[in-house]
């Protein structure tokens, strides 16, 4: 049986079990998004294995992290600074071609933790964290520009309008809490390339699209009820759902007026979970101030806010979290000049946040199911583009995943000595959802959705789970 | 196996007849089984354009297609004769009529790693039908076709249908025959309130009048719904509705967006030209031709009303980018920006990607990167200007007379000067330059020296006569003069294209309130701090030298415009505003560029006698031939003698009185030509990487039947404009019924409406679109026809419940068995509301309403003023689109951010819509107005509930409804009791009511 013949045999559809859902949540609900659809799609027998995780927090580093400038020191930099790169390997052509001399990194590297990862001095904070970090330097992405690029990271393939993998997430394991969407983007100021289509369900259904938060005191606007008193609005949302129901059933089956009947019940929810949650109610001085709320810096309060947030979330039971990054006055992690004064700008406003949200979520346990990835498009060339910057480099890059499931101070892969290419253990966009998806217990083989044709899924045709990294 | 998708689908001509699919689906009802094909499903025929071409398309062009930069083994499968040829080893990829001779099959079907393909890298495997179909493709003679989107549409033949009754007309015949090979059968036709509801919204983007309604329900002559149609298309709000459509394409907004969101000037003029357009049925390659060459028509189309030159405001379409405040390098932002333009008019008009193609030859689509440098040269040959918007036929007419009394009084004084004696006062040179120096523009002689008129202000003041009383005090030198036929003109000069060579620009000028800008690389947003010395404001009555140092912007191309008026911060406006003074004027003598040293020579005032006599030389004045010399000469008896004459007052008064009633200070931005420049191909996109050979201007090489280059040497625009425009353009007119299909039908015949290129969906109705497209052409590119064809058709006016085959065969209803559901959308949805509510405001045109700011809508650029939260009661296409202020509601429900050209809107669904229509006090406001209007009279109960359904479904309730109204009165007046006193509760129970209709579905879905 199919999810839409399954949709047929009940009377009004999913519309008519969200309506059953919108009744009980005015009272007493136990039916929950996810629920539906394992009842529905009996392939989706979810989760598949005994997950590790329960959330994923996603901090995506928009426009492409230097590698050799953060977590793949190569000391050979430092010894050819200034010299041809032609004279040393092969040089793709870039996406600006503006090929300059070898780059040596600004900035130094030590050594940190018991496993003795290298981090260099971009990152004082999150180098404090890297025994419960593993480093993945073996990174490869399809595409060298960042709309295609974000669309590969985000939803598996790098044109536009397929279900972004928290979409998927949220198709395949649904929120457990039933007052707050269950896919949650955190903007931080900056939309990457490519726009909110990053965000989109594709051809998922609409309502596992990610709901999308702004920083500040009403995060999102119209959530206060202009109602005297909440029995007033639920008498209307009750005659609005006996309205609905009718034309529901006038019209026949209709997925998205059944999406947006849906929508509804979240909404009247979000109006007292929302203000719970964004006010920070009950986060204590120290913390804030871990976080780094306190800071002179906006780019790193806000940050760090949308971190607190982040933990908040989670505590709530919201499946997939992305934070985008913070407008900083320079570009993204973008520098195809001034590489110094950008990449500290930009390394500035996360680090301390970043490393706070990693001991913060331990120290309350939440660490063990909540699993952190923190990656970029792609990464960036180790010669210049021009004089001080570094182009995009797809065939090379860094990311690190902590938390559920993960082995801590795990080095994996490696690049040449110019952190260039990747030489052992190339890991593609594909294997590290394939890893994601595992961690939460899906196997992203059997994650699909019948489109054009074909079962499709996160990883497409591809994917392996980056066993090597986990306990 | 029967699942109908875009890319399984199959494109076989319709049986004879279709009586065997009928009788299929006979037997189908009876067996409630389908009969069952070959396992694979294969057409009859195959046909490259649709089941090839996209397994090539989607598996091998990457490294076997038109790019060549990432070619491998110099084999490419998109040509025939390169997939046919024998190969190094003697085989041949495709061997014509023998797949098991063709070494392409028996690579795809291999699993030895080292020789199969795709490479197992890629991990792409071909289906077993997608290699049944090449099989049996080649094993047909593996026939190639030119990608179908570049063949030009041939009438196809109208498919025979059996059952009349669901035809109304020949787009009923080509849906029928699908529907039939896919043994479905169409769903039923609505009801007649759901029909006028259905249609009115299509067409205006309103609800339909409760009157229109019933008058409809109760009209039983045959043709009512042919009244109803023409009813509204022949309504005011028919060219809102599709102006608003065609906005999404062109990436309206009425600012620039990125730092401090200057205004674009006038756009809100091109959304009224619009609406006008729409209206009035403009024929659509007109249209095309005033977006692309508006400013160069021979004939340009002249407001049927008012007179005014409407072509003209179509070029606005090219200053609808956004616009970046000091940027940091200017042949960047210029690229940037040319980029926005191609990639905007190749969707908009040829739905063609031809964008992908700036970099490196298009990966999937026959478009070199030489393309889209023809485009690019075109684009950069093209200057942005501004148009007087209210310049209409009678101030021509003014203005020419204004001119011919100029000349006349020169008449007059030379008979009033009767002094015949003979002159022979010294002539004094011309000043000379000394020094290195390159003239730009010398005026000094009576000419424009070259250099490029736009408006009527600006001519050459040699020898006009300067009037004091009545008295002739003497006369002008050469300048070029906004002045000589009034202040307050409206009027542009540029030179000529250069390039910067040398460290500094000299000139010399006079005037009030006006600028003179040095344009670099078509840079217009000057403002400080890099820019600001690029533009110098003058406000001197004499002659003043002006130096500018160019020095940082040696090798730019540039040009010098003088404008009457300036560009300024308000404080009401904003930055960069352009305001004519209706006082304003500029002169300019002259202007040069020079290194370092540099000095003016005094003029040589050694006399050259002369032995004219004083009235050969008046003669020549008369006829405006006297030479600068002699102008010179006789302005130096003038002022020893200034005659009077009686009249010279008057007159001189008389010419002023009438310049001043053409004062208009309303503007639209817009584009004027400037000089031919080639552009290099960007190698890989780089701007420091130029191609040695120049891209000449012509037109898309694939689409364009032939690859002549454009003859003109300004832009080319007009014979771009003509080329799109031309009725052979196989894309054309494709695209533009497919668009209106959209959004008649929710989803265009092909889906991906902005991309027909190889990446795109095929289309579902191939020969329908064909014919809609020729019938398009055939009736003289008529929107409203052709729309009008559309809505007459059954297959608009059917109910949107599915039937059970429709659902398991076509559950993404393709083929259009039923009619689709949709969200109304973003606009109209507002519009709705205002509708029923009675708050609408039907008055058309004008300057934007301000948006209602909030305190989520914060930044630089915000406007000073917040506008009223209901917008004035105006439609949604009114309401100002601030880049970086777009308002929340219309984002919330999908309109989309204007960047690029976006002829499909998502449709999502995210909790702000329900968020906004619960909460929003928008919402709330209107749902109060509605409830005062419903309570003006003392109506019943039933009837106002009546009133409701009729303003906001089209429909009367059913009894139940009426009594679940009745249930939520008695609910809501028991929770209002201590809220509210009694005298506001039966006001706010009607509110309350509202408000929930408002958050209805059936409210903000059509169906």
């Amino acid at each position: 049986m199919t999810r839409r013949e399954a949709l047929l045999l009940t009377k009004n559809g999913f519309g008519g079990l969200a309506l059953m859902s919108l009744m009980g949540s005015l009272g007493c609900s136990q039916v929950k998004p996810g629920n539906i659809i394992k009842k529905l799609g009996p392939q989706l027998n979810l989760p598949h294995f005994a997950p590790k995780a329960r959330s994923i927090i996603f901090l995506y580093m928009d426009g492409g992290v230097s590698q050799v400038d953060s977590f793949d020191y190569k000391p050979r930099l430092e010894k050819e600074n200034g010299q041809n790169p032609y004279d040393k390997f092969k040089v793709e052509a870039t996406q600006f071609n503006n090929i300059g001399t070898i780059l040596k990194s600004p900035w130094g590297f030590n050594q940190y933790g018991e496993c003795g990862m290298w981090v260099s001095d971009l990152f004082p904070n999150i180098a404090t964290c890297v025994d419960d970090i593993a480093l993945v330097r073996s990174m490869v992405s399809d595409f060298p520009e960042h709309t295609n690029a974000n669309y590969f990271l985000h939803t598996g393939h790098g044109l536009q309008g397929r279900p972004s993998m928290g979409a998927w997430i949220n198709y395949g394991l649904g929120s457990d809490n039933q007052d707050l969407p269950g896919y949650v983007v955190l903007d931080g100021g900056l939309i990457p390339p490519g726009g909110l289509d990053n965000f989109k369900s594709g051809f998922l259904p609409a309502n596992y699209q990610a709901s999308i938060l702004k920083p500040g005191k009403t995060p999102i606007p119209n959530v206060s009820p202009g109602e005297p008193s909440k029995d007033i609005q639920k008498s209307k949302l009750d005659l609005i759902r006996q309205m609905d129901s009718s034309f529901v059933g006038k019209i026949g089956h209709e997925d998205e007026v059944e999406a947006a009947i849906n929508n509804y019940e979240l909404a009247y929810r979000m109006q007292t979970s929302v203000p719970e949650l964004t006010e920070l109610l009950g986060e204590s001085k120290l913390t804030k101030k871990l976080y780094g709320i306190d800071s002179s810096n906006p780019h790193l309060a806000g940050y760090a806010t949308q971190c607190l947030m982040a933990r908040r979330l989670v505590e709530r039971g919201v499946r997939f979290i992305e934070l985008t990054c913070p407008r900083v006055e320079a570009d993204r992690w973008d520098q195809h000049t001034g590489l110094v004064d950008g990449h500290e700008r930009n390394a500035h406003a996360v680090d301390q946040p970043v490393a706070a949200l990693l001991k913060d979520l331990k120290s309350r346990g939440l660490l063990e199911t909540t699993l952190v990835v923190f990656a970029g498009e792609f990464g960036r060339t180790p010669f210049a583009q021009g004089k001080d910057g570094r182009d995009h480099n797809p065939s090379a890059f860094s990311i690190w995943l902590a938390g559920a499931g993960i082995k801590g101070g795990t080095i994996y892969g490696m690049t040449d000595e110019y952190g260039y290419r990747v030489v052992d253990k190339s890991t593609s966009i594909h294997d590290l959802h394939a890893t994601m998806l595992h961690l939460l217990g899906v196997d992203h083989e059997h994650l699909t959705f019948r489109f054009s044709g074909r079962d499709i899924r996160l990883t497409d045709v591809h994917g392996h789970v980056i066993k090597d990294i986990l306990v | 196996m029967f699942r109908i998708t875009p890319y399984t689908q199959r494109h076989a001509p319709a049986p004879p007849g279709s009586r065997l699919a009928i009788t299929f689906f006979i037997l189908y009802l009876a067996y409630a089984c389908g009969p069952r094909p070959t396992e694979l499903d294969l057409p009859d025929t195959i046909s490259f354009n649709f089941d090839i071409r996209p397994i090539l398309s989607n598996n091998c062009y990457v490294c076997h297609g038109p790019d060549s930069s990432t070619r491998q083994a110099d084999f490419r499968l998109d040509l025939r004769h390169s997939a046919t040829r024998r190969l190094d080893d003697g085989s041949k990829a495709i061997s014509p009529g023998n797949w098991k001779k063709s070494v392409l099959i028996s690579r795809v079907t291999s699993s030895d790693l080292e020789f199969m393909m795709p490479p197992p890298e890629m991990k792409r495997h071909l289906s077993e039908r997608e290699i049944a179909l090449l099989k049996r493709w080649i094993d047909e003679g593996a026939k190639w076709e030119p990608y179908w989107a570049f063949i030009p549409p041939v009438k196809p033949q109208v498919p025979e249908v059996r059952e009349n009754q669901y035809v109304s007309n020949d787009i009923d015949n080509f849906i029928i025959s699908k529907l039939a090979d896919h043994q479905l059968i169409p769903a039923k036709v609505i009801d007649k309130p759901g029909l006028a509801r259905r249609l009115a919204f299509t067409l205006t983007g309103l609800p339909p009048e409760p009157e229109m309604v019933s008058s409809f329900v109760n009209n039983n002559s045959p043709g009512a719904y042919e009244a109803q149609v023409d009813h509204y298309l022949e309504s005011q709000h028919f060219g809102e509705q599709w102006a608003r459509h065609w906005m999404d394409l062109v990436r309206y907004a009425d600012t620039r967006g990125h730092e401090f969101d200057y205004t674009i000037i006038g756009a809100w003029r091109y959304r009224d030209y619009l609406i006008r357009a729409f209206n009035n049925d403009v024929p659509y390659d007109q249209l095309v031709k005033e977006h692309l060459a508006g400013d160069l028509l021979e004939t340009p189309r002249l407001n049927v009303t008012e007179g005014f030159n409407e072509s003209v405001i179509g070029t606005a379409f090219f200053c609808l980018s956004e616009g970046k405040h000091s940027p940091v390098d200017l042949r960047i932002d210029q690229a940037e920006r040319i980029d926005n333009i191609i990639d905007v008019t190749s969707k908009t008009f040829q739905a063609l990607t031809v964008a992908c193609a700036k970099c490196h030859d298009h990966k999937f689509d026959p478009i070199p990167t030489t393309d889209y440098y023809s485009l690019y040269g075109i684009v950069e040959s093209t200057r942005f200007t501004l148009t007087q918007a209210g310049f209409d036929n009678d101030d021509q007419l003014v203005f020419d007379s204004l001119k011919k009394d100029h000349n006349d009084i020169r008449k007059y004084i030379v008979k009033n000067v009767s002094d015949y004696t003979r002159v022979d006062l010294p002539l004094r040179e011309l000043m000379q330059f000394q020094g290195p120096h390159r003239i730009i523009g010398d005026f000094r002689d009576g000419s424009l020296n070259g250099w490029i008129p736009d408006g009527n202000a600006f001519t050459n003041s040699l020898g006009q006569p300067i009037i004091k009383g009545n008295q002739l005090i003497g006369l002008h030198s050469g300048k070029a003069s906004s002045k000589v036929m009034g202040k307050g003109l409206f009027g542009v000069l540029r030179s000529p294209g250069f390039v910067i060579t040398e460290d500094s620009m000299l000139f010399r000028a006079a005037g009030k309130n006006s600028i003179v800008r040095v344009i670099i690389d078509n840079f217009q947003l000057i403002q400080d701090p890099i820019y600001g010395q690029l533009q110098t404001h003058i406000k001197s009555d004499d002659l003043q030298d002006y130096r500018i140092d160019l020095s940082m912007w040696k090798g730019h191309h540039a040009y010098i415009e003088l404008l009457v008026g300036d560009y300024r911060r308000r404080k009401d406006k904003g930055f960069h505003e352009y305001d004519l003074d209706p006082q304003a004027w500029l002169e300019v003598e002259y202007v040069i560029a020079y290194d370092n040293s540099f000095t003016e020579s005094i003029p040589d005032m050694k006399g050259l006698n002369t032995n004219k006599l004083l009235s050969e030389l008046m003669l020549a004045w008369e006829e405006e031939k006297a030479t600068p010399k002699e102008i010179t000469r006789l302005n130096l008896w003038f002022s020893n003698n200034k005659p009077f004459i009686s009249g010279l007052n008057q007159w001189q008064k008389k010419q002023e009185r009438r310049a001043l009633a053409l004062y208009d200070s309303s503007f639209v931005v817009g584009v004027t030509d400037g000089d031919h420049i080639q552009s290099p191909v960007f190698l890989r996109g780089s701007l420091s990487n130029l191609s040695q050979v120049k891209a000449p201007h012509r037109f898309l090489t694939a689409v364009s039947d032939t690859t002549q280059v454009f003859q003109d040497r300004g832009s080319g625009r007009l014979e771009l404009a003509k080329k799109i425009s031309d009725p052979k353009n196989p894309l054309t007119g494709r695209v533009l019924v497919n668009r209106l299909w959209h959004h008649v039908f929710g989803r265009g015949i092909v889906e991906t409406v902005d991309n027909f290129g190889v990446q795109g969906k095929i289309p579902s109705h191939p020969q329908l679109l064909d014919y809609l497209a020729l019938k398009f052409i055939n009736e003289g590119w008529s929107v409203k026809k052709i729309i009008r064809y559309m809505v007459l058709s059954q297959t608009f006016q059917r109910i949107t419940e599915p039937s059970q085959t429709s659902l398991a065969n076509d559950p993404d209803n393709l083929l259009l068995q039923h009619y689709p559901v949709r969200r109304i959308n973003a606009e109209s949805l507002r519009d709705a509301v205002l509708a029923t509510s009675g708050r609408l405001d039907k008055s058309m045109y004008g300057p934007p309403i301000p948006m209602h700011l909030t305190e989520f809508l914060k930044g630089r650029g915000r406007p000073k003023h917040s506008g009223p939260i209901d917008g004035a009661g105006r439609r949604s296409v009114y309401q100002a689109l601030n880049r970086n202020f777009l308002p929340p509601m219309m984002l919330a429900f999908d309109m989309p951010v204007p960047f690029s050209t976006f002829g499909r809107r998502n449709v999502s669904n995210v909790p702000s819509q329900s968020l906004t229509m619960l909460n929003s006090p928008f919402i709330a406001e209107q749902a109060s107005i509605w409830a005062s209007q419903l309570l003006k009279e003392p109506y019943s109960f039933e009837e106002r509930i009546n009133m409701i359904y009729m303003q906001a479904f089209s429909r009367q309730p059913l009894d139940h409804e009426v009594e679940q109204a009745r249930g939520f009165f008695d609910e809501q007046k028991n929770l209002l009791e201590n809220e509210v006193a009694i005298n506001r509760m039966e006001f706010e129970l009607w509110k309350s009511y509202c408000h929930s209709i408002y958050n209805s579905k059936e409210f903000i879905f059509l169906i």
